[in-house]
């Protein structure tokens, strides 16, 4: 369908959401800023969310494409050349208008702008850099931006729109370069990672003073010091659209996180939008029970030291769908337990089933003033009912408990069953019953209802 | 028991604290009650707590010097909860803050300390939560009007956020359930000041001008789900029910016989 250019703010906004939707990252964190005089924003480090979505993810920042015009030809697209979708393309004033009329009403923490590709790559980049440019320079705003770097788009231009963005994000959309090359013919493996290294650069160069935080130009409006992508970079990755195992996936995370010093990885679940005869069927629905794995170990490897090895290996390639993550890893590593609560170090804790980030540090800094109990450790934000199998308090158990992996096997998995059970078949309703038989069947679905009334069975 | 009866404010507690702990009654005898809360006891005395900015200041004086920053902040915000108990439970927790000094904050496992631990962690996320909620509609003149209903008293917890983020606009946070605003004056300060009705509030609305901006809101939120992920569960753990009838997204109807009520008043 042709670029429509005769339509209002609202049509617009709502064909060029309705095609952004499928991007995950919306976050506003990774960096403080106070306001300024006279500007309009700040940036809170731990981020802020505006509101949820009727999916349960959150809105944080006006998320759009600046067009959904593209071309190439991905096929797990909705936005690919080929669909007859409607197109609809922002005019940069329109952008700004849009985010900083949203921005005073509190409905937003910032913009959130990607594109298809119009024309070119240059072309396209170059817009969004107008659009920054306006945004932070005409408008005088102050918030939180989050822009695409447009892979094979010339590194000057992405370069100066890092100077005016928090943070940059380049999609590694498949992990792999040969599903890549399936799925997205005209896009390249090597042209991904190209511009990714140089935000990485960009920002190491800035940090270690090689380069000058910002440019003074005359004639500037606001003439103070702007950093280069000061909230780091990101990427995301479709979980489920190619063949790949989970332990790829999250080495593919892995070594993201370490060769590139990415802030963050995201996981999208694979939703068919496209009637594509090289895209998977998914009968129930997108894999949401495994993106929800992925997330859950990919913040073990970033706040509680784990690594993708300890997690999943070659012989045991995919998540336990039964147990999250670290229960899993605790089960197989029963030697290391029960850790004393009282004088484990931090990272001890912290690989304890039940305990996070916050009850760790709270429980360290509370053994120090006097000797604590189980009853305690659950005020403080500990999740007995997984830990009480992996620690002991003053030198005891919660109560008898055999370290034998089967024994607390069957223990956790009730819950966590029925927890998994709910992320996987969601919107599904069970009869109560006085005896858990652990049967968790799903609920019967619209077709198979007409097919019991059509007698198909 | 001497009952200290003591205003519901913060230099209201401090002053209870002063009378309670002066009354050199032991702390096992007083107890701190706010007025007009609770049920009276047999067999206790009740004394009213005059509040003077002398004797809070010189509670505080002592805190700050024994206890810290920290635990002044602490006990500041528990002094913004909804909860009867608040006064007593910050006289509690002050025993134990005088004695041990800054590191009590930590000592969870310490009952007094952990009750004020939770009256402070619900006031900072419900502050938190409406810094994040809380919709502003432009009314004649450009103002920003924005109402919330906390439970807990956190408005002056929220400002000083707006106060940096939007310090070139003339805004107005507006808690219906106290009366309370806090009104903030373009590139100057803001205060917080207790209103006797809210009738300026419909003479506010009624010259809002909306319509645009919250319907093109309305089409974003809606467009931006997805619906093969359709989670209202998820949603609502995020995103509790309270706090939906003030946004604007969620507001369908309803609002606008509201809107027209408070028109045709």
């Amino acid at each position: 369908m042709l670029l429509q250019q005769s339509m209002d703010l609202k049509e617009k906004l709502a064909i060029l959401a309705d095609a952004a939707k499928y991007d995950v990252a919306c976050t506003s964190s990774g960096v403080e800023r106070r306001g300024r005089p006279g500007q309009l924003g700040n940036a809170v480090y731990a981020g802020l969310c505006h509101s949820f979505a009727a999916d349960g993810r959150c809105i944080s920042l006006l998320k759009i494409l600046f067009t959904n015009q593209c071309v190439y030809d991905c096929r797990y697209c909705i936005n690919r050349r080929s669909n007859d979708v409607p197109r609809a393309a922002f005019t940069p004033d329109e952008v700004c208008r849009l985010t900083m009329e949203f921005y005073r009403r509190n409905y937003i923490e910032g913009l959130f702008l990607s594109s298809g590709v119009l024309k070119s790559p240059d072309y396209t980049m170059d817009l969004l850099y107008q659009t920054l440019w306006k945004l932070r320079y005409e408008h005088g705003f102050n918030g939180y931006i989050h822009v695409k770097a447009i892979p094979g788009a010339d590194p000057v231009l992405i370069g100066q729109t890092g100077l005016l963005a928090d943070r940059m994000s380049v999609n590694l959309e498949l992990p792999t370069a040969d599903g890549l090359r399936t799925l997205a013919p005209s896009k390249d493996r090597s042209r991904i990672l190209k511009p990714m290294r140089q935000i990485q650069l960009g920002i190491a160069a800035q940090k270690q003073g090689i380069v000058p935080a910002g440019r003074m130009r005359p004639g500037m409006a606001y003439p103070w010091v702007r950093q280069f992508v000061p909230a780091g970079q990101s990427t995301q990755m479709i979980v489920g659209a190619t063949q790949e195992s989970d332990y790829q996936l999250l080495a593919v995370a892995e070594a993201l996180y370490r060769n590139y010093d990415l802030k963050r990885v995201f996981y999208s679940a694979f939703v068919r939008v496209n009637d594509d005869s090289l895209l998977p069927a998914l009968p129930g629905g997108p894999p949401l029970l495994r993106e929800h794995r992925l997330y859950q170990a990919d913040w073990l490897m970033r706040f509680y030291g784990f690594q993708a090895g300890e997690l999943l290996s070659e012989e045991r390639p995919n998540f336990n769908v039964f147990l999250d993550p670290k229960c899993d890893w605790a089960l197989r590593h029963l030697e290391q337990f029960p850790v004393e609560a009282m004088t484990a170090d931090y990272g001890t804790l912290l690989r304890v089933p039940g305990i996070g980030v916050r009850s760790a540090k709270r429980i360290v800094a509370a053994r120090r003033g006097g000797r604590l109990d189980f009853p305690d450790l659950k005020k403080m934000g500990v999740a007995l009912k997984r830990a009480v199998y992996f620690l002991t308090c003053g030198g005891r158990m919660y109560g008898p408990v055999r370290m034998d992996r089967d024994f607390i096997t069957a223990s956790l998995l009730g819950d966590e069953r029925r927890r998994a059970w709910d992320i996987g078949q969601k919107d599904s309703y069970r009869q109560m019953s006085m005896f858990d038989d652990g049967f968790l069947n799903p609920a019967p679905t619209a077709d198979d209802r007409s097919a019991a009334v059509l007698g198909q069975m | 028991m001497t009952i200290f009866v003591c205003p519901d404010s913060f230099e209201g507690i401090l002053c209870g604290v002063y009378d309670a702990w002066m009354s050199r009654l032991g702390h096992a005898n007083v107890a701190l009650e706010l007025a007009d809360t609770g049920n009276l006891r047999l067999f206790a005395e009740y004394r009213q707590v005059e509040e003077t900015a002398e004797k809070a200041e010189k509670v505080m004086k002592v805190v700050r010097r024994k206890a810290g920053q920290e635990v002044c902040e602490r006990i500041f915000r528990a002094s913004l909860s909804c909860e009867e108990q608040k006064a007593d439970r910050i006289y509690r927790f002050l025993i134990y803050a005088l004695h041990v000094g800054p590191g009590i904050v930590n000592m969870l496992q310490i009952p007094a300390v952990y009750e004020l631990f939770r009256m402070n962690r619900f006031v900072e996320n419900e502050s938190r939560s409406l810094i994040e909620f809380i919709r502003f509609s432009q009314t004649e003149g450009g103002i920003l009007f924005g109402t919330v209903g906390p439970k807990n008293d956190v408005i002056t917890l929220m400002a000083p956020h707006f106060a940096d983020r939007l310090n070139a606009e003339n805004w107005i946070i507006y808690d219906e359930n106290r009366r309370r605003a806090a009104v903030h004056r373009a590139l100057e300060g803001w205060v917080a000041i207790q209103l006797p009705d809210d009738s300026f509030r419909k003479r506010l609305l009624a010259s809002s001008d909306q319509a645009e901006f919250e319907s093109l809101w309305k089409t974003f939120h809606e467009r931006i789900a997805i619906a093969e992920r359709r989670n209202p569960l998820c949603q609502r753990n995020h995103l509790p029910l309270r706090f939906r009838p003030y946004m604007t997204e969620f507001q369908r109807a309803e609002k606008k016989c509201a809107n027209n009520l408070a028109r045709s008043d």
